[in-house]
């Protein structure tokens, strides 16, 4: 008994601290974001390796997930003679939900990983105290344009994702199941609001700038050599990971009432 | 000129600095030695601000550091220049970008900023390799490319972190007279630690040693050779046997 309020005594420090350091990250790179001189060149870099080298990969995950939508409704609603509705589950389901939560998963496991391990690396080899010698910020020249670049390159791929995930489920409902493309696209139209697709693109750049804060943190805050920096980069990982899943209960049940 | 007074650094439990106190007079070369441990990392990243003392002053010229915000704390690193031990070098740019990172980032034409490089590389006996990568240099052209980012503004103060650790003799006395060099080129007042008892008699002025947290003895490389000191005696000589125990290891 004692030993395991002793964990769970432990485990809610360790929590705390966290989180409070993860907020003054936060806040500092709020502040460097305001402050000039602005990283604009190191954010259009950053912007590159987060956002257009994440399409390949963001497109694949769209095109497959609108496809499996498209091919799960027009199987399952059969069984109720309500196949028809094929364009709208894809298309509710693309922008509201799919789009911008793989795409978060996405961007978190490439961009998210690549930010702890660089990150985590140029923690232990001095790289980031060599930064401060030299008059650098360390936030201001790594934190802040990776977490400004995350913050506008998620809804922009989320929207790209969202497209090309209803086009899946068209080439699977028209092209596979011979279903009207007429139909196919009024359903999707009709039933599409405006408020479904930027609550998805709201939902996409919290999660874009959550994966970026919790990845730079972990990286920023690495200890301990390369298995540190193994380390760093799989709880980045794993914690982006949560946090999108779990904040997305949150988020819908706050946005789409 | 830097003086430093009763400076203390705790990281949990572990008391790692327990009163410093030590001055090192402009244009002065001052190693200090000690043990793996002592805590020569923690206090040579005092004197330029990386990390805060929990107690003590650190003194620049006369301000005294450890309490500075933010903003003027960047405006005294400019006085700067550090060399690390493994060199630092940010491995995403080309030699000649971090050896002009700072001029670059105070606003620096690239051009301009590109010779300012070549010449500080020349300083540092390396040339053509201005458009390399660190990845494909050697550990003893890196420590170079280090010193020549280091010194690239023209800094009042050096700072040195183990400047001979992993490298051969050979290439370790070169980066010796490097340092040496640094001085009389540029009249900058050093700090270098380390326990390379060759490198310290080469470089230094005058020699402190810490050990368990305090400096226990701080002379001119004379006074350190000829010290009664059993401390330092067992440290200079290098020897198993004496006051200081090496830990966690039993015969």
């Amino acid at each position: 008994m004692y030993n395991f309020l002793l964990a769970l005594g432990q485990t809610l420090i360790r929590f705390t601290k966290i989180t409070g350091e993860i907020v003054l990250l936060m806040w500092a790179v709020l502040r460097e974001f305001l402050l000039p001189p602005y990283e604009i060149k190191n954010t259009f870099k950053q912007a590159m390796e987060i956002g257009i080298k994440s399409v390949p990969v963001a497109l694949v995950t769209a095109v497959f997930t609108g496809m499996v939508l498209a091919l799960q409704t027009v199987t399952g609603f059969k069984r109720f003679g309500a196949e028809s509705l094929v364009g709208s589950v894809v298309a509710l389901s693309m922008t509201r939900e799919m789009g911008p939560v793989l795409t978060g998963l996405v961007v978190a496991g490439r961009a998210g990983a690549a930010m702890a391990a660089e990150l985590g690396t140029m923690r232990v080899t001095e790289q980031i105290d060599a930064l401060e010698t030299l008059a650098v910020k360390p936030v201001k020249y790594l934190v802040t344009p990776r977490f400004t670049s995350a913050l506008f390159m998620m809804p922009a791929l989320t929207i790209l994702s969202d497209f090309v995930g209803i086009l899946g489920g068209y080439a699977v409902a028209v092209w596979l199941f011979g279903m009207s493309s007429v139909l196919y696209w009024h359903r999707a139209w009709d039933n599409l609001e405006l408020s479904d697709i930027y609550n998805g693109l709201i939902k996409a750049a919290f999660f874009g700038g959550a994966v970026a804060i919790v990845s730079c943190y972990k990286g920023f805050y690495t200890e301990g050599g390369a298995e540190g920096v193994g380390k760093a980069t799989t709880g980045a990982v794993v914690i982006s990971f949560m946090t999108i899943l779990i904040s997305d209960y949150f988020l819908t049940a706050w946005l789409f009432k | 000129m830097i003086e430093i007074a009763g400076l203390t650094k705790s990281f949990g439990p572990n008391q790692v600095l327990r009163g410093v106190n030590l001055t090192v007079q402009a244009g002065d070369s001052m190693v200090v030695i000690g043990g793996s441990g002592s805590g020569k990392s923690v206090l040579i990243k005092h004197i330029i601000g990386l990390l805060r003392p929990d107690a003590g002053m650190v003194l620049i010229d006369g301000t005294d550091i450890s309490t500075l915000k933010d903003k003027e704390l960047y405006e005294i690193r400019r006085k700067f220049g550090m060399l690390f031990q493994g060199a630092a070098l940010f491995d995403s740019m080309s030699v000649w970008e971090n050896v002009g990172f700072a001029l670059l980032r105070s606003g620096m034409r690239e051009r301009e900023a590109k010779v300012v490089a070549i010449e500080k590389l020349r300083l540092v006996g390396l040339k053509d390799v201005e458009d390399k990568m660190p990845s494909e240099l050697s550990g003893g052209m890196r420590k170079r490319v280090g010193l020549a980012r280091a010194i690239a503004h023209n800094p009042e103060i050096l700072l040195y972190d183990e400047p001979t650790t992993g490298l051969d003799p050979i290439l370790a006395d070169s980066i010796n007279e490097l340092i040496i060099r640094m001085r009389e080129k540029m009249k900058v007042t050093s700090v270098a630690i380390t326990h390379d008892m060759h490198s310290a008699y080469r470089i230094a002025d005058r020699i402190a040693m810490l050990f368990e947290g305090r400096i226990v003895q701080e002379g001119t490389p004379d006074e350190i050779k000829n010290t009664s000191n059993d401390l330092v005696k067992q440290f200079i000589t290098g020897s198993a046997q004496g006051p200081i125990k090496v830990e966690g290891i039993s015969f």
